[in-house]
């Protein structure tokens, strides 16, 4: 068995909020300019005819945008080397460097240009394990987005892979 | 007859179109904008290098959303995603041709949805993100 590259400190935050809850108004411009950066111009961002013929209130946005429309912008001083902003969600673990693992999803209510939408992120998970180049920590943060209406329109499960 | 999949035909094994995407500086330039995403390994070659990456790294929720884009395009737009999820195994660089597949690997009548199993390939043709879907077709 390896040492423990996650410290008690880290292991006693399971389930702490990490992020928020932050509140945002999903707008129109925004979202039209992540659909332009993905490069899916599918008609359902962009026109209102085709949004409410699809079964929408108004225009919807592409899935993932709603992780963006919560971007909190901070100034340019708070950049670390990386480029990355310093980050109040960081668990501290004893380890080189974090990887992107993936993410899954949950869309449980069309979200719509307009809405009032509520983000809070959790750390879900912590978990050392044994891979095949040695010891890795798995790391599962989820957010819970909630509407105007306090419905839960998505949740996302973001998997880090520390080493 | 709706261009889009429908229920009454749909049957296991079958397949998406295939979608090629390909980011080059301005695409990765653009996403870093539109996303607020200041991660110098996405524009910064000299530094991509320093942290070990071969090229400037297309961003993995940039993926994320190419995915998305490749089911809502194939389900159309009376169709509703209830799910995705994927696995980062390895990056893309800028100006990588990327290519997603995908097929249907299940169909639940009761619900009006099916499930769908796709690949993110390198043009080398290794995996880079494999991905599971959940989608409930449209009413046509």
């Amino acid at each position: 068995m390896s040492a423990s590259l996650i410290p008690p400190e880290s292991l006693a935050r399971v389930g702490e909020i990490l992020a928020g809850p932050i509140t945002v108004r999903i707008d129109r411009r925004e979202s039209q300019r992540y659909a332009y950066a993905v490069g899916d111009l599918n008609p359902i961002y962009f026109d209102d005819g085709a949004a409410k013929e699809a079964g929408y209130r108004a225009l919807t946005i592409p899935p993932l945008f709603i992780t963006h429309a919560l971007v909190t912008p901070k100034p340019a001083s708070k950049l670390r080397a990386d480029g990355l902003y310093e980050d109040s969600t960081s668990v501290n673990l004893e380890v080189a460097r974090m990887m992107f693992g993936g993410e899954e999803w949950d869309f449980l209510e069309p979200v719509c240009v307009g809405d009032e939408i509520t983000g809070t992120t959790r750390l879900l998970d912590l978990d050392q394990k044994e891979g095949k180049k040695g010891p890795f920590v798995r790391l599962v943060r989820e957010t819970t987005f909630t509407n105007q209406d306090e419905e839960i329109v998505a949740r996302s499960r973001q998997i880090g892979i520390a080493r | 007859m709706s261009k889009y999949p429908e229920m009454t035909t749909i049957q296991v094994g079958d397949e998406l179109p295939v979608m090629h995407k390909q980011a080059g500086e301005a695409e990765l330039f653009l996403y870093s904008a539109a996303s607020f995403n200041p991660h110098r390994i996405h524009y910064d070659r000299e530094y991509a290098h320093y942290e070990g990456h071969q090229d400037l790294v297309v961003h993995g929720p940039l993926q994320g959303s190419w995915l998305t884009q490749f089911i809502t395009d194939w389900a159309g737009p009376g169709a509703r995603l209830l799910s995705v999820e994927w696995q980062n195994r390895a990056s893309a660089f800028v100006g990588e041709k990327l290519t997603f597949s995908g097929s249907v690997v299940s169909v639940d009548q009761v619900n009006g949805s099916v499930e769908l199993e796709i690949y993110e390939r390198k043009e080398d043709g290794s995996v880079l993100m494999p991905a599971k879907a959940t989608v409930k077709l449209g009413q046509s």
